[in-house]
């Protein structure tokens, strides 16, 4: 059954993520997209990764990348929403891409459903409380 | 029957005033009428919350001993104005912080002023010989100060165009975040909640018109800055800004929900303001003007990423852009919102409990009419 898991993966060295990419691609046959890398001065970084394969595949890849040495965690929740700083606004709700954010046709209130959530941040600088944050 | 404020005011003294917000009240006169709408209810609250850059706030310090004469003010490193007397100065919303990471300005400091917080006070002066002192260092409260009042010089804007960017990259302006090939589109008007929509000829508003500001009680000052009239109506309101106010308001009353300094990415500071204007149903034409339905007031969009001369591309009912998208040769642009409809709402709420509760009479604004008629001038560039 082909799903969709989110992966954050910590790395030490910046090459990691060709070395990643390849051998999700060669030995488990998954379609890898890197929805988020920072990288800091001395090489070492996070990237959120998505991936899409065979759900045996995607859980034997997990292993295989942890054996190689690379912390790796799967990605359950990522975009916050601080809800005493929101004043309900809307303004997010046209930026996201996935449609994550929307709001309340009755009460007017945000909604979120970070299920669809892509990590790609394009929302956090469209709020002018700084309600939004990624936790990665 | 015609009623006076008098009479109204008579009732809400006795608890006895009916009351519905400006959504409320669309039913109501859709299923019996403006003339028996305008025979039952005695007042229809408005509410707006949204970004007003043009706000700020009046303060006294007291003088220290020594005392000095401030000319060059800093709260939490935000400057303020040095340009009145010795302890006096003004709070622009949109003055930002010397501090370099950005983020914070005058719009924060009357937020957190109004949430109690203690304020770092920091300012210089010439020294004279009646104001001795070169510099005070200290932290002050909304307590502490003798007067705190937002002085807005322009709130309440009547409608506003729709922001969109037509270009190839995000633009960031204070209609906010503009995606590239109009992916999306911004508004900024509480449509149907709103006051200057639902009063649209200033029949009852005016100088003296007591109001919700900021969750304390506050007064309609004079017409707004870039108070205009020359706008094309539909529905007989505006479909693009056109009247304003300007508002004062006590902040030691205020509460930091309805004021809130907001940080506009790749734009600066602003300030949400809530605020609610009571409408006093005199007569059956008021009522009509207070049944207006989102789907009735209407905005023009223009593109954003056209630095001048913004011709207007379409036109959308606020109850087509409440629903998160609307149509474009052929394209959906997904729409959203600058200012919070809950929290028009809210304030509209608020202030209609306090008119039940008997806390809260009508004004009737003093006899100085503001304009009928009234154009723009644009800033020309002189040698001399
Ligand atoms: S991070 Fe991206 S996908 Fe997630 S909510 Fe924000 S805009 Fe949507
Ligand atoms: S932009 Fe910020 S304040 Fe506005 S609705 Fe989104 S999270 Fe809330």
């Amino acid at each position: 059954m082909m799903t969709e898991k989110k992966f954050k993966i910590n790395f030490t060295e910046s090459n990691v993520q060709d070395s990643v990419a390849y051998i999700l691609v060669s030995e488990f046959d998954l379609r890898p997209n890197i929805l988020k890398a920072e990288i800091s001065g001395d090489g070492s970084g996070v990237m959120i990764l998505s991936l899409v394969g065979d759900e045996e595949k995607l859980v034997k890849a997990e292993e295989r990348l942890e054996e190689a040495g690379f912390d790796i965690k799967e990605l359950e929740k990522r975009i916050h929403r601080d809800e005493c700083l929101c004043w309900n606004c809307g303004a997010c709700t046209s930026i996201c891409p996935t449609g994550c954010i929307s709001m309340d046709p009755k009460t007017f209130l945000i909604n979120f459903d970070d299920s669809k959530c892509i990590a790609c941040g394009a929302c956090l600088n469209s709020c002018a409380v700084h309600a939004l944050g990624l936790h990665i | 029957m015609p009623k006076t404020y008098e009479q109204i005011n008579e009732k809400i003294r006795s608890g006895k005033a009916v009351v519905y917000t400006a959504e409320e009240v669309i039913d109501l006169v859709r299923s019996n009428g403006a003339e028996k709408a305008a025979e039952e209810v005695d007042v229809v609250t408005t509410g707006t919350f949204g970004a007003m850059c043009s706000s700020g706030a009046f303060v006294n310090f007291g003088h220290s001993s020594p005392p000095i004469r401030m000319t060059d003010i800093r709260l939490n490193d935000v400057p303020v104005d040095g340009g009145l007397a010795a302890v006096d100065t003004y709070i622009g919303a949109t003055a930002l912080t010397t501090n370099s990471k950005g983020g914070y300005g005058g719009a924060h400091v009357i937020e957190d002023l109004i949430a109690g917080k203690k304020i770092h006070l920091h300012a210089w002066g010439p020294g004279t010989d009646c104001y001795v002192r070169k510099d005070i260092d200290t932290y002050i409260t909304l307590d502490d100060i003798n007067d705190a009042y937002l002085y807005n010089p322009r709130n309440c804007y009547q409608n506003y165009s729709i922001a969109t960017n037509t270009s190839d990259r995000t633009i960031y302006t204070y209609m906010g975040k503009l995606l590239p090939r109009m992916k999306n589109a911004t508004y900024s008007s509480a449509g149907q909640l709103s006051p200057l929509l639902n009063d649209p000829h200033l029949e009852t508003i005016g100088m003296g018109t007591r109001i919700f500001l900021g969750g304390g009680e506050g007064y309609v000052a004079w017409p707004g800055t870039q108070f205009k009239t020359n706008v094309e109506e539909v529905n007989g309101v505006p479909v693009a800004g056109a009247r304003t106010l300007a508002l004062i308001g006590d902040m030691k009353q205020m509460d930091a929900k309805y004021v809130r300094g907001l940080d506009i990415t790749g734009y600066g500071i602003s300030m949400a303001v809530g605020i609610g204007i009571p409408i006093p149903i005199l007569n059956k034409e008021i009522m009509e003007r207070c049944a207006i339905s989102d789907d009735q007031i209407f905005a023009d969009m223009v593109d954003y990423s056209q630095p001048v001369d913004r011709p207007p591309m379409a036109r959308y009912s606020y109850a087509q852009l409440r629903t998160g998208k609307v149509e474009y040769n052929g394209k959906h642009i997904r729409t959203s919102s600058m200012s919070s409809y809950s929290g028009a709402r809210d304030v509209a709420n608020r202030l209609k409990d306090w008119i039940e509760h008997g806390e809260f009479m009508l004004n009737k604004p003093a006899d100085v009419p503001f304009p009928k008629e009234r154009k723009l001038n644009k800033l020309e560039e002189r040698r001399c």
